[in-house]
């Protein structure tokens, strides 16, 4: 099972697809994956229900976050009301250290994307100041990526033997499905994907 | 190339890619057309001074410069809206590629809805967006 | 940095007015800088001469900032622009902007902590109509130490 990790509507402030239109475009163009996740900048959203969207486009559309850190950017899967007490999401200076430790606590999964970002990226900060306890998984395909960046954080990856995943991080609807993750696992909800990324058998995907 | 009509566009429809001029004649002449004569636009050394690698396109001539594209691809179209995210700025003499696709079509109301970007010789965006264009 | 009450405190006011006249040089000078190719932009005979529809991008209000505005940082960018058309700018149209701070937030990028400042102008023409809004998305960063 294919799924895009990472994904933002018009619900964060940069992002500019709508749901709808994600689905469209990824049935009209025959795209490899099974469904997609919605991150959004610095909350999640507990409003939006997409289970008629999922009847309708035969996608799974689950929901996630992503927060940001002292070590980057976070995505979190398996978010409910206990992480959502634990920290701030709109923070910008969260302590990856705590945001891991609570994921864990409150049942998530807690994911650094784009870590090969220069100077703001997980592996410059690892560079800096070491490796945070905790981490197992990092986003090594991110569809934004420019040049090095994934390298790098394969590399970092490897070195701390982190496993992979891989996300579009779009934000218009023609970025969708540019990376994603392949999942042994048949997934059906949150539940059944953070206990996939636990479990371990997935692999990165790039496919722009 | 003949501009299209509603009839003749559907989701998934690439407009035609360009490579606008945006050499630094061009840009100082928008610089003067729009009132915008900054430094940082029309001077690669005042830009270097700024902290920028090289001058760069202002983001508004980008953004006009998409719509241009949309008008010469849709026939008689009118752009709602338009909307850009400067994501890393473009150099002036260098060869940027717009480029834009039809992302959802409207039948009752006649309108498209475009993704725009705007990417580097690495295929790198600098500027990406939408727009919602109506056809007559 | 106390963005929240930045924004409880300065979004939604309006701070600044100002007035743009519309010429037929203006409109044709944009246009063929950009490349238009469209005659409804180039051509003042044409039936339909208008503005090309991000052509009230160019505007500046005599203010960036409304006065008293706190300092946050002396670096920035321009992070985009979103422009909304209402109805087509003519030559002749005297318009009117009036500015406001239509929301400011917090977020890290790639160039590290920023600030967000969206500056909204509305532009209505000199019979009232509102032709176009734009949001200018400004970004301010925090001076390094």
């Amino acid at each position: 099972m294919i799924l895009d990790l990472h994904n933002h509507s018009i619900k964060s402030d940069d992002g500019r697809a709508r749901v709808e239109n994600y689905c469209q475009w990824i049935n009209k163009r025959e795209l490899a994956i099974d469904g997609f996740v919605l991150t959004e900048h610095r909350q999640f959203d507990d409003a939006s229900d997409y289970r008629k969207l999922e009847d309708e486009s035969g996608l799974l559309i689950l929901k996630g976050s992503e927060v940001e850190t002292d070590y980057g950017h976070v995505l979190l899967f398996g978010v409910n009301e206990d992480l959502q007490h634990a920290f701030d999401f709109a923070a910008i200076d969260l302590e990856l250290a705590r945001v891991v430790r609570e994921s864990e606590r409150c049942g998530a999964v807690a994911v650094p994307c784009h870590p090969g970002r220069p100077n703001v990226g997980l592996c410059a900060h690892y560079e800096a100041r070491g490796p945070v306890p905790g981490v197992s998984i990092v986003e090594t395909f991110n569809g934004g990526s420019r040049q090095g960046e994934d390298e790098w954080a394969l590399a970092v990856a490897d070195q701390y033997g982190y496993r992979g995943v891989g996300g579009s991080d779009a934000h218009i609807v023609s970025h969708i499905g540019r990376s994603a993750t392949r999942f042994e696992a048949t997934i059906r909800n949150v539940d059944d994907l953070v206990g996939a990324l636990r479990q371990g058998d997935f692999e990165a995907l790039q496919c722009k | 190339m003949a501009r299209l009509s509603f009839e003749e566009i559907e989701l998934g429809d690439e407009l035609p890619e360009v490579k606008p001029d945006v050499s630094m004649p061009r840009v100082r002449e928008f610089c003067k057309a729009a009132g915008h004569y900054f430094s940082r636009f029309i001077d690669h050394e005042k830009a270097r001074e700024q902290g920028l690698a090289s001058a760069i396109v202002p983001g508004i001539m980008s953004q006009a410069l998409l719509a241009a594209i949309i008008h010469g691809w849709g026939q008689d179209v009118t752009v709602e809206s338009i909307d850009t995210v400067f994501r890393a700025p473009i150099p002036v003499d260098s060869h940027p590629l717009f480029r834009g696709v039809v992302t959802d079509v409207q039948p009752d109301a006649r309108i498209a809805e475009l993704d725009l970007t705007i990417v580097n010789d690495a295929g790198e965006t600098r500027v990406m967006g939408t727009a919602r264009v109506r056809f007559p | 940095m106390q963005v929240a009450g930045i924004k409880k405190e300065w979004v939604g006011l309006e701070f600044d007015t100002a007035e743009f006249e519309v010429t037929e040089a203006d409109i044709v000078s944009f246009s063929r800088a950009v490349g238009e190719t469209d005659p409804r932009f180039l051509d003042p005979a044409h039936p339909d001469f208008q503005a090309p529809p991000t052509f009230s991008s160019r505007f500046v209000s005599r203010r960036v900032l409304p006065e008293a505005f706190p300092h946050i940082g002396s670096r920035g960018f321009d992070a985009g622009k979103a422009v909304t058309c209402h109805g087509p700018v003519r030559a002749g149209h005297r318009l009117v902007a009036h500015s406001k701070i239509a929301d400011v937030y917090e977020k890290t990028g790639r160039s590290g902590p920023m600030v967000f400042i969206v500056h909204r102008m509305d532009f209505t023409n000199q019979d009232g109509e509102l032709l176009s809004t734009v949001d200018w998305r400004m970004v301010r960063q925090p001076d390094l130490k």
